[in-house]
């Protein structure tokens, strides 16, 4: 599969209010052909670097959006992090084994919730960083095309400057998704049974799976995989093929996936 | 920092315009100043085939081009934004009346240099400081903007000839902002770039100044176009221009782009917020007796952060007040999973355990995703880095060859060594400039061994097809230039055994 077909697919697979934000492979692609069968039939000298500027023009706003969309979840994350950790300590403070108000029911559906949200939000978290790589992606790619079509020099340097954006470096989200799973480390009671714990919460995650974090998740590794196979293009600059240990349940949660669900 | 980036626009044109743009595709016309990266392919290549002359030119222009980008830009709110969907758009509408113009005619300038301010906070400027010190001065400049940069669009929109979609979106919304009519493309040089020099301000001199340091110039071209320097060589250098403007503290980072901001309110760059920052601003909240009862202006003086507005403040605390009322509902779609995993498991699932493990299962999985981004991003990162360094030291090899070659040239002229004349002639027969490069070039693949095996190793592991190792790291080196490599490629025999002859 092309990767513009891929993106569409993890386009469609992503949380609503993020369709737009990503790369806009396909039109950039449709520039790219435009330029390069453009300065063929003119073959002037203004014409080839005007058509350049245009395309580094048009990609930077797409960098520019990658950037201000990325920095704004990046702020909302810092945000939340910090209030799930203060509700956290609230919950133990109120209804736990010490707390103001100790009441072991309160307390176990409190914590479920804040279970249920903090892993949420470290999907969302993923998502995000996800969002950025598969946008790099895209721009490389992009580039790319336009060196081998035009024959220009855009690929290498551009890319170093892409590299540096805020939407790539994504350290900060990084180290609040480290932040987060040892948080949740901590509120999730210690595996006991894990076999069979594990068998049953197999079934209730494959139903979960439609639910959007855990589906888009499950999308963006399969994604990632497949991207990464031999492609007819490969070369100094292409990723070696990723190997999942567990590839085989990660595609079984894909709705109608061919591996059937046990 | 939109102020040292305008002026910079300004005077990189001036120097530009005063040499007649049009004739700097003449490779005669280009200054030391200009970006490391053509230059010495220009002294290296003399000889070249018009293909690559022309590729050459063109990334020269190309260089010289980037304001002329921003100018486009200024224009196109339509144009640039045509590609997203009707939410995007809106926000660019915004961007298309006059006041905001100009900060979108930043916009690709801004976000290639500031967002090296990332990673350096402490050389950062104030945004907001200089904004509000140059409100006027733009709007001679913005109208001169306008027309010209309809007419440029007008231009490149006749150029190609199969004519998509977009490009009549274009023209009809075109039509819309900008009556004027078609110019010739040379005369909009000439016009742009004269425009350019008459809004002189008077501390462009000192930018005079600091460019004929080809140090710092080098460094703003390059943090316009290409890989950008570090970005404290290019502020600290310039002392002159940062008078009004206060230091950042070093907890702030803050990018300036003009996309970010929907308010309505000109000059909004884009803050970065890291949790120290947020760690403040809560501190301040509370001292004002909660984020309910807190007000920007407030929380704003409390904080005493350089370089933060009211504005950025404001909309913090917007974000902030609904992540506390609303526990993780700040964003509507949170709301749709929480009650879609609610349904299924009030419906199926019988204990908590269950629902429990179903969690654990979800994180593991988003756990395996955030492993493999990190590894794959370092790889990305590494591969670039790679390419870069290979990049540059085949630029050195080259140059330094071609020094050698040029003393060698001068020695003969000076002594008639017999020997010297050998060599000279067996130099210049059978190893042309750039065949002296590949040769160069085999030499720095032999010298830099790890980066090389590590390339060859890479490359095995995707099954490279080309079996020929050498000609593996030539392609990796310079992964678009085609057609250098290819002549070295085949060059490649011919050249090693001319090394060895004369070794």
């Amino acid at each position: 599969m092309k990767f513009g077909k891929r993106l569409k697919l993890q386009i469609q697979e992503t949380l609503p209010e993020w369709r737009d934000k990503f790369l806009s492979y396909k039109d950039l692609k449709k520039l790219v052909r435009l330029i390069s069968s453009g300065t063929s039939t003119l073959g002037k000298l203004h014409e080839p670097c005007k058509a350049e500027a245009n395309f580094v023009y048009f990609l930077n706003a797409e960098i520019d959006k990658f950037n201000a969309f990325f920095m704004e979840q990046e702020e909302d994350f810092i945000i939340r992090h910090e209030e799930l950790k203060q509700r956290i300590q609230r919950v133990v403070a109120t209804f736990g084994p010490n707390g103001s108000q100790p009441s072991e029911v309160d307390y176990r559906e409190e914590m479920d919730r804040i279970r249920k949200d903090i892993i949420n939000f470290h999907g969302e978290m993923v998502l995000l960083e996800n969002y950025s790589n598969i946008n790099y992606t895209g721009l490389a790619k992009i580039l790319k095309k336009y060196d081998k079509r035009t024959g220009g020099l855009l690929r290498l340097p551009f890319i170093q400057k892409v590299l540096q954006q805020p939407f790539f470096t994504t350290d900060l989200v990084s180290k609040l998704v480290k932040e987060c799973e040892n948080t949740i480390d901590a509120v999730f009671p210690d595996v006991q049974e894990e076999g069979r714990i594990k068998e049953r919460g197999q079934k209730e995650a494959s139903m979960v799976a439609c639910q959007g974090i855990f589906r888009n998740t499950i999308a963006a590794l399969v994604t990632m995989q497949e991207m990464r196979r031999g492609s007819s293009t490969y070369g100094q600059f292409s990723l070696p093929p990723l190997n999942l240990p567990d590839s085989e349940l990660i595609q079984s949660f894909q709705p109608n996936s061919p591996i059937p669900i046990l | 920092m939109r102020k040292i980036m305008e002026e910079y626009t300004t005077l990189s044109f001036q120097r530009l315009g005063a040499r007649q743009l049009s004739n700097l595709v003449a490779s005669g016309a280009m200054s030391s100043s200009l970006p490391v990266l053509p230059t010495p392919l220009e002294e290296k290549y003399p000889k070249l085939p018009d293909s690559q002359q022309v590729s050459l030119e063109r990334e020269i222009m190309a260089n010289s081009v980037p304001p002329h980008a921003t100018q486009l830009a200024s224009n196109s709110g339509v144009v640039g934004h045509m590609f997203s969907s009707a939410s995007g758009f809106t926000t660019d509408l915004h961007f298309s009346s006059a006041p905001h113009e100009r900060h979108f005619t930043n916009a690709p300038f801004i976000s290639q240099s500031s967002s090296d301010g990332i990673s350096l906070p402490l050389t950062r400027s104030s945004h907001s400081g200089v904004f509000q010190s140059r409100p006027m001065s733009h709007y001679p400049r913005e109208n001169n903007n306008i027309s010209w940069s309809a007419d440029q669009l007008q231009s490149f929109l006749d150029f190609p000839e199969n004519v998509p979609t977009q490009n009549n979106q274009v023209e009809s919304s075109n039509s819309g902002i900008m009556p004027s009519d078609d110019n010739t493309k040379r005369s909009d040089w000439q016009e742009w770039a004269d425009q350019l020099i008459r809004d002189d301000d008077p501390s462009t001199p000192n930018w005079n100044e600091l460019l004929a340091d080809t140090n710092v110039a080098d460094t703003e071209l390059e943090t316009a176009y290409q890989a950008p320097k570090p970005p404290q060589n290019f502020l600290v250098q310039q002392p002159q221009v940062h008078q009004q403007i206060p230091v950042l503290s070093g907890d702030l980072s803050s990018v300036a782009s003009p996309s970010s901001s929907v308010t309505g309110v000109p000059n909004k760059p884009r803050m970065r917020w890291t949790p120290e920052l947020h760690e403040c601003f809560v501190e301040a909240v509370n001292q004002l007796g909660g984020s309910e009862r807190a007000t920007p202006k407030g929380v704003l003086k409390l904080m005493k952060v350089e370089g933060l507005t009211i504005y950025h403040v404001k909309s913090h605390l917007q974000k902030y007040r609904t992540a506390r009322y609303r526990p993780d509902s700040s964003e509507g779609s949170s709301e749709k999973k929480m009650s879609a995993i609610e349904e299924m498991t009030s419906l199926d699932l019988k204990t908590g355990i269950e629902i429990t493990e179903a969690l654990r299962l979800q994180m593991e999985v988003q756990k395996r995703l955030h492993e493999q981004l990190e590894i794959q991003r370092n790889l990305q990162l590494r591969i670039e880095e790679q390419g870069r360094y290979l990049q540059m030291m085949f630029e050195k090899q080259c140059k330094s060859h071609n020094d050698r070659l040029k003393t060698l040239s001068s020695n003969l002229e000076e002594s008639s060594a017999p020997l010297l004349d050998v060599m000279q002639h067996s130099a210049k027969n059978e190893v042309e400039p750039t065949k002296s490069c590949a040769e160069t070039g085999n030499d720095i693949m032999d010298a830099s061994a790890i980066p090389e095996e590590s390339s060859r190793k890479m490359s095995r592991k995707q099954k490279e097809p080309e079996s020929h190792s050498e000609d593996l790291n030539l392609e990796g080196v310079s992964g678009s230039d085609s057609p250098p490599i290819k002549r070295v490629k085949a060059d490649d025999r011919s050249v090693a055994s001319a090394k060895l002859a004369s070794d």
